[in-house]
């Protein structure tokens, strides 16, 4: 493992020569699995994961059914070749707690009360990290449900923004994660700019928090963009094809 | 005021109209406006807009007619797959058309676990609890035939309107189809080649529903291979 | 949990079969399409994603230092574990390995192992000491039948992709792997012996058997599976098969 760089920002440019503002690279795919009820991967920068959907159906055992609304399950999983030095298969403190708020970041978006009884499986495994992992995996998995047909009110679409060498940025990588001075994952429902995950960690003025989510804001616009046209594109005619 | 045209490709939260329409399927209001709440192509009526949802589970409705899979029995009767969030219950007297002494007859002699069923769906209580009917004529234990999965979401464009599109799929291949509103179909005929045309198509349909044209080029398909 | 098929579907599969017929017209020793793709994943000194029909399955491969075992002090290490993830099937459940995963994972560490294709005499650092482990992580990700197969294809082809680590104990001038073995499920579905089973027909057939050959058609793994059974003549069979099919596979790779 390398030492903290000595700067992290050099000339007004980070480290991969993004601006503060800027987003890592981002592409979307909606529907690649077979079985899954619905799907979706997505690259940002270098992280690589698969979200998938299985539901509604029926919960077992019954006795976690609840009688009024469907029950909603997330798992947030980390591969064992998704980081530098090999991660142990298996849920730790630090996946389980990111399960935890991923859900609680999609229930809002979600119709429960349709389906009493039933209960809706999301899975997130993240194939390759570099930082910024549960937020697009948020990304992903709401584009996974609605791939997989479940009513929504809208999308969910996440990011981080964060504090690097004293200047607010937005889609922290591995490295400003590692030795910035804040990071802050965010989760919004664009429609209405309604947050449904915020989760910080670091040293924020008032001011550069306020900073932060102006910057997270704009990003989660152009996310949302992505998002859309990822799951319409499933549905255009190819030309040719026929 | 409407925002959205006929048969546009929507997504969940897309503004569709506002007071002046009615919300139908696949919709939801808030504060008044119209929004979609799946991904679907838009459907613009007269005074409504809803949206034909091109994914999603099956929600049994009363009346429906579906293929089901027996997964476990009980006393009276078994419990069915339904391919949906919920399971289907169906009695012994409501297959067979009779009352049924359960200690006298043994109810494998009917159906199995493994066995597909064609019934209707003759309730749905406020629980979802679902209950089944067989026992009419063109209901009953399947006996032989293909059995194809389809997602039921595209199962309208194989019965086509009134009926159109199953029109052309028995037509021009002397094939019957009995089609379950759950996305399971069930294709009989004689001419093993004939029965996979109809499943060639039947899947062709499936990846091709949100397109316009497809009857024609459905009925092209198959009366080349004639 | 078990995958639900209708009686009427397998009784289908069953006739199609006594006539030499598969549901989806391949002939009885035919593979589905094979894509493999190297490389995918950055962190992983090796990686590789194989698409076999639907079914995909990605494997990613680390090397890390560790101490050797007792019995052999000079040798490195190969640890094979396989993950039959939840987003695969919906019958796979969250949790720790269960039967399926752990057979899936000895077989394919079986394969690698007995073929010796990775020489891990030459992974030694420090005799008795330090040595290098190699990690084969099978991660299934679509399940729609023969798993096995597509697993060894994934690792043995992640195997190859191995960029060595930048490391000062690293000396070799590349990942010492030689040999390409191949792994080939034939099942018995009414009576009749295919290869790589779809899922409907994995889960009508009998049993199966699992033939892992190396280049001159030498055996170095099998595994029968299911509660079937096999004949003499059968296995025979299968394991023409496994060497007719395997050389096939053996040219993707």
């Amino acid at each position: 493992m390398t030492g903290k760089p000595e700067r992290l920002i050099v000339d007004g440019r980070r480290l991969d020569g993004r601006l503060p503002d800027e987003l890592r690279p981002l592409r979307i795919k909606a529907g690649i699995l077979k079985r899954a009820d619905g799907s979706a991967y997505i690259e940002l920068g270098k992280n690589k994961i698969l979200a998938a959907v299985y539901g509604p159906k029926e919960m077992h055992p019954r006795h976690l059914q609840q009688a009024d609304v469907a029950v909603l399950r997330c798992r947030y999983n980390m591969a064992p070749f998704s980081v530098e030095e090999r991660k142990r298969p298996g849920p730790d403190r630090r996946s389980m707690e990111i399960s935890k708020v991923i859900r609680e970041a999609l229930e809002p978006v979600l119709f429960l009360h349709l389906y009493p009884r039933a209960v809706i499986d999301v899975f997130i495994e993240i194939l390759q990290a570099d930082a910024g992992t549960r937020t697009a995996g948020i990304t992903a998995a709401s584009v996974a449900l609605a791939d997989a047909g479940i009513p929504m009110r809208d999308l969910v679409a996440g990011i981080s923004a964060g504090k690097v060498d004293g200047v607010v940025v937005l889609d922290l990588m591995k490295e400003e994660d590692q030795w910035g001075e804040a990071d802050m994952p965010i989760a919004v429902m664009p429609r209405r700019k309604q947050i449904t995950l915020l989760q910080m960690d670091g040293n924020f003025t008032p001011e550069e928090f306020r900073q932060a989510l102006d910057l997270a804001f704009k990003g989660i616009e152009k996310i949302y963009e992505a998002q859309k046209e990822a799951l319409k594109e499933k549905y255009l005619p190819i030309e040719g094809e026929r | 005021m409407l925002f959205v045209s006929n048969r546009e490709l929507v997504v969940p939260g897309k503004l569709l109209a506002d007071e002046e329409y009615q919300a139908g399927e696949g919709t939801f209001l808030e504060n008044g406006k119209i929004f979609s709440a799946v991904v679907g192509l838009a459907e613009v009526k007269d005074k409504s807009v809803g949206v034909i949802s091109l994914q999603g589970r099956y929600i049994p409705r009363q009346g429906d007619k579906v293929i089901g899979i027996v997964i476990d029995t009980h006393p009276f009767g078994w419990i069915v797959d339904l391919n949906s969030p919920y399971t289907g219950n169906l009695m012994v007297s409501d297959l067979v058309g009779r009352k049924v002494d359960v200690f006298k007859e043994d109810l494998g002699k009917f159906l199995k676990i493994g066995d597909a069923v064609i019934a209707e769906v003759r309730k749905v209580d406020e629980r979802w609890r679902v209950q089944l009917t067989a026992s009419e004529r063109g209901l009953g234990k399947i006996r032989g035939g293909r059995l194809v999965e389809i997602s039921p979401a595209k199962v309208p464009r194989v019965i086509g309107r009134r009926g159109s599109m199953l029109k052309v799929l028995e037509e021009t291949t002397g094939c019957k189809l009995e089609v379950g509103l759950n996305g399971r179909i069930l294709v009989r005929g004689k001419d093993p080649k004939k029965i996979n045309s109809v499943v060639e198509a039947i899947l062709l349909i499936e990846r091709e529903a949100h397109l316009s044209g497809l009857t024609d080029r459905i009925k092209a398909k198959l009366e080349k291979e004639r | 949990m078990k995958e639900l098929i209708a009686s009427v579907k397998k009784e289908y599969l069953a006739e199609l079969a006594s006539q030499g017929k598969r549901i989806d017209g391949r002939a009885l020793d035919q593979y589905r399409e094979i894509k493999i793709e190297r490389g995918v994943i950055g962190t992983a000194q090796g990686s590789a994603l194989v698409k076999l029909g639907n079914t995909q399955v990605m494997v990613g491969v680390k090397l890390e230092k560790g101490e050797p075992f007792p019995d052999t002090p000079n040798a490195g290490i190969l640890v094979v574990n396989a993950e039959l993830l939840p987003l695969a099937s919906p019958t796979f459940e969250p949790g720790p390995p269960n039967e399926n995963a752990i057979e899936l994972a000895r077989v394919v560490d079986r394969t690698i192992r007995e073929s010796q294709m990775i020489d891990l005499e030459k992974l030694c650092i420090k005799e008795g000491e330090e040595v290098w482990a190699v990690f084969v992580d099978i991660y299934v990700l679509d399940h729609d039948g023969n798993l096995i197969d597509a697993s060894v294809l994934a690792s043995v082809a992640a195997l190859y992709d191995v960029k060595p680590p930048t490391s000062e104990e690293w000396t070799l001038p590349a990942f010492p792997v030689r040999g390409k073995p191949v792994a080939v499920t034939v099942v018995k579905l009414n009576g009749v012996m295919m290869v790589d089973a779809g899922l409907e027909e994995e889960n009508t057939a009998d049993a199966r058997l699992t033939i892992s050959t190396l280049e001159n058609g030498n055996i170095c793994a099998m595994q029968k599976g299911g509660s079937g059974f096999f004949s003499r003549e059968e296995i025979e069979r299968a394991y023409e098969l496994a060497r007719k099919c395997g050389e096939e596979l053996r040219r993707k790779l």
